[in-house]
């Protein structure tokens, strides 16, 4: 097939958030369409038609399309099937082109985003968001001074390379801000091919197998002519922590979301961890200065998106206007928890085995368990419900 | 029976073998296709929904060795 016969999910996303016109047509069966689709920043035209209804009959099956402007992009799981429907609507006069990868790599693209800092903290260092739109997760790099720290890697590590290659910085070190339950950290794999080291907290009650440096509450990690210090904040999971850069910005995992916070529920102790989380928020969080930026490792819906393309809050804000920050009281806080719990995704658990390390990623798997979005916050619930 | 085997082959290969195959069968006759894609499942069985000769008769999920295989059984109409 001629490369001008299709798209990759850059072009595509480019294209659907900047409202020019063209048509997404999905050919995945029913439920995968209403599981998990392709999202934009401003709305388009979507078409669901399957691709074995054009096998049946192509000529009915394209009589179906809608009529628009601009372009028809045909979507698939992995992009075998809409090649073919591409095709077929080619040679039917419709220009279409195809979706490079499908889902899948709807589902791994990650657009690097810089973060806006202070005019004097510019010459420092700068700070990078990797979103990760298929799927709402958030990941990081800081560089100062020629050293890099990637936070929260996902698992498509090429892509971190080559940034960190652009950039001319060597890697230092990889963090998570805890074992990650709705996709695979690409954390230990970026580390060992770049020779840094890797730091995860699992916490208590966790076989932890991978090896990781050792960092505690208090500690810093220097990146070039900048650093970034651990604060433990225990509570989504008990290993959870945020990382303080410059002690200005909040890399603030799934503790702190901008329209929520990380859910205690994932691990079983929705009590327990709801404690702990209260006395983050109440211990930690709340002592943090109000202008302090929090860049989370998930958004929940596009609209989270900033106008610059980042998703950020100060904690004045996170504070003003989330109502999880605003409960005084320790049972009111396990109540209004233990409300939003819900059954978390099956994939989560062979999900969290492979982060601890106690099995392989294995590829093929690894696909299949990070289809669709993340459900890592508490009070998000009802909305990520509805779109699985 | 009449047997189509497409174990490694991805989508849209299986569906566009077994309509090839099912429009040239009798009516009644029946084709057992053998696939190892798990997508296979609610695949053929959306395309037997609006299909105009076939009609899915069963599918099951067989192990062979570490793969599973998923079997469509396919009566032409």
């Amino acid at each position: 097939m001629a490369p001008n016969h299709e798209i990759d999910v850059k072009e595509l996303l480019e294209k659907v958030d900047s409202g020019a016109p063209l048509l997404v047509l999905d050919v995945r069966n029913d439920d995968e369409f209403e599981k998990w689709k392709i999202e934009g920043r401003r709305e388009f035209k979507v078409a669901h038609i399957p691709y074995f209804d054009f096998i049946e009959d192509e000529q009915a099956a394209a009589q179906r399309l809608p009529k628009s402007q601009g372009e028809v992009i045909a979507v698939c799981a992995k992009g075998g099937s809409s090649e073919m429907v591409a095709e077929i609507l080619r040679g039917l006069g419709v220009p279409t082109r195809n979706l490079v990868g499908g889902m899948i790599a709807y589902g791994e693209y990650l657009e690097p985003v810089q973060v806006a800092v202070r005019e004097e903290e510019r010459a420092i260092f700068e700070i990078w968001q990797f979103n990760r739109r298929g799927k709402g997760c958030l990941s990081y790099a800081i560089i100062s001074g020629g050293e890099a720290v990637v936070i929260d890697p996902s698992r498509a590590i090429e892509i971190y390379q080559s940034f960190l290659a652009r950039a001319g910085a060597r890697l230092a070190q990889v963090l998570d801000t805890h074992v990650h339950a709705d996709h695979i950290s690409g954390g230990p794999a970026l580390a060992a091919k770049l020779g840094a080291g890797y730091f995860v907290s699992a916490g208590a009650g966790f076989d932890l197998r991978q090896r990781t440096s050792l960092l505690k509450d208090g500690d810093e990690v220097r990146c070039g002519k900048t650093f970034l210090r651990v604060v433990a904040t225990p509570g989504h999971t008990p290993g959870s922590v945020c990382y303080l850069v410059a002690e200005r910005y909040l890399l603030s995992g799934d503790t702190l979301f901008k329209n929520s916070v990380g859910r205690p529920d994932l691990g079983g102790h929705v009590i327990a961890w709801s404690q702990d989380l209260f006395r983050t928020l109440r211990e930690r969080i709340a002592f943090l200065d109000e202008s302090i930026l929090a860049l989370p490792a998930h958004y929940a819906d596009l609209s989270e998106i900033g106008a610059h393309g980042v998703v950020s809050a100060t904690l004045g804000e996170l504070r003003r206007d989330l109502p999880e920050l605003r409960i005084a009281e320790l049972p009111s806080f396990i109540e209004a928890m233990t409300r939003a719990v819900r059954t978390p995704p099956a994939e989560y658990a062979g999900i969290i085995d492979a982060n601890l390390g106690k099995t392989g990623a294995d590829p093929d798997r690894a696909v299949e368990w990070e289809l669709g979005r993340n459900q890592c916050a508490a009070s998000a619930g009802s909305r990520d419900v509805r779109r699985r | 029976m009449r047997k189509l085997d497409v174990r490694g082959a991805k989508c849209p290969i299986p569906i566009v073998k077994a309509k090839k195959e099912v429009d040239q069968m009798q009516p009644g006759e029946l084709l057992e296709v053998i696939s190892t894609d798990p997508g296979s499942l609610p695949d053929f069985k959306g395309w037997a929904q609006t299909s105009k000769t076939a009609v899915l008769k069963e599918q099951r999920t067989e192990k062979e060795g570490a793969a599973d295989l998923y079997i469509h059984i396919l009566e032409r109409k």
